[in-house]
């Protein structure tokens, strides 16, 4: 199939398709900072916040933290792996990645349920609204993260689209970086 | 990584570095952040947790997302969002942050920091004691997180909730009172307890000053103070009296 031209030409020196992935990153940058920045004057604001934030479970962040570190760390493998022209070996650490992924949710929707069961909910309060939104924004990175790595690694099975596996890394990475801020943000800081 | 050193950077991914040794780096930094707590102090746990994740983060962010061998425009791109990101925090935390001022009062934060996290904690005490009563595992639980209830200190209420306002002798000299009108109650003024009895401030403490035809600016504590913490606090303001 011909390459429509935008994908074989840069001004800058970046592939196009790395650029327009880092051009989505600066955007959350900005839309994940501006959450956060907003959570912590609220939380400084308001001590009283320790209290709710000290029904979260920092083993359950730290688990959840873990999970999304390996996937990390196997999402770069399937990067190297596609670099070598290897894409059954991309493929297979992308799968290893959503698995991790998958994972991440699965505890994130015990953890939800046990909270809101017991009557913590978005409506409780300030720390809780925050809770559910930031946490919540985030697990939606991590379901649309999934299911793009899913058709790239469908690709890459076959050999083809190879320079996606990195694109999906990159975002991948940042998704993590998200969460090593949300972490501290609302399982630690109690 | 001698990458670091490369002078044109135009692959950015086909530099290599050792990702096992990072992976187990960002393990051993996250093992840190959860035990940095566990000495209790306060800013121990400030480092370990966000000094830490800043730590990790600049790992992934240089490492994985091979940001140290991107194009610089990447690096200045990505530092104009984060600036933003602090320009926002410097512009509104002093009004978020911050209850009151010179000329301004905060009622609703005030009122929110005084009143606590209060209702899903009882609604959770509520359920907890239910589950306690049918043996449920659940319930058990639940009790060790709820926290303890302990007899009610009219004098710290006071101090946290009141003293804004009415000042710390009671005489409605408190910081917030100079942007009030009408002034808050003065209770070291015998006049004022002359023509009020218990039962009638207990009402104006949970229900508010529009309750009883006052200023609307008291606000209700009702949701915060039960029928015999407000009698107690009260009993407390009357040690103001002259």
């Amino acid at each position: 199939m011909q390459k429509p031209i935008a994908t074989t030409r840069s001004a800058t020196g970046i592939p196009t398709g790395r650029l327009a992935i880092w051009w989505v990153l600066a955007s959350e940058v900005v839309i994940f900072g501006g959450l956060l920045a907003s959570y912590l004057m609220f939380r400084l604001g308001h001590p009283e916040w320790a209290n709710a934030a000290a029904v979260t479970n920092t083993y359950i962040g730290a688990f959840n933290t873990f999970v999304l570190l390996t996937s990390s760390f196997t999402a770069v493998l399937a990067h190297q792996a596609a670099e070598n022209g290897d894409g059954k070996l991309a493929a297979k650490y992308l799968t290893m990645t959503i698995a991790g992924a998958l994972i991440f949710l699965v505890v994130k929707g015990f953890e939800w349920s046990y909270k809101i069961s017991h009557g913590y909910t978005i409506t409780s309060n300030g720390f809780w609204s925050f809770y559910y939104t930031a946490a919540g924004l985030h697990a939606a990175h991590v379901i649309a993260g999934a299911v793009i790595m899913a058709f790239i690694a469908a690709d890459a099975a076959k050999g083809r689209e190879l320079h996606r596996v990195e694109l999906i890394g990159i975002y991948w990475h940042f998704v993590d970086v998200v969460w090593i801020f949300l972490f501290p943000l609302l399982y630690i800081a109690k | 990584m001698s990458g670091h050193n490369d002078p044109k950077g135009e692959q950015a991914g086909a530099r290599h570095p050792n990702y096992k040794q990072i992976y187990f780096v960002l393990l051993g930094l996250l093992v840190v952040s959860v035990l940095g707590p566990e000495f209790g102090i306060g800013w121990v746990t400030l480092i370990t947790a966000f000094g830490i994740a800043l730590v990790k983060a600049n790992l992934v962010l240089q490492n994985f997302m091979h940001l140290r061998w991107e194009k610089r425009i990447m690096k200045w791109m990505l530092s104009t969002s984060v600036v933003l990101m602090f320009l926002l925090f410097a512009g509104v935390a002093p009004d978020v942050m911050k209850h009151e001022g010179s000329g301004w009062i905060n009622d609703a934060a005030l009122a929110a920091t005084a009143r606590g996290i209060g209702a899903p904690h009882h609604d959770v005490e509520a359920a907890a004691t239910a589950e306690h009563a049918v043996g449920g595992v659940e319930g058990e639980a639940a009790v060790a997180e709820a926290p303890v209830e302990q007899a009610f200190d009219a004098k710290g209420a006071y101090g946290t909730v009141c003293t804004t306002c009415h000042g710390p002798s009671g005489a409605g000299d408190g910081p917030g009172a100079a942007a009030l009108n009408p002034k808050p109650a003065n209770f070291a003024d015998a006049a004022f307890w002359a023509s009020r009895t218990d039962a009638h401030l207990v009402k104006v403490i949970r229900e508010g000053g529009a309750s009883v035809g006052k200023s609307a600016l008291m606000p209700a504590w009702g949701g915060l103070y039960n029928e015999a913490q407000a009698k107690a606090l009260v009993a407390y303001i009357k040690t103001f009296k002259k």
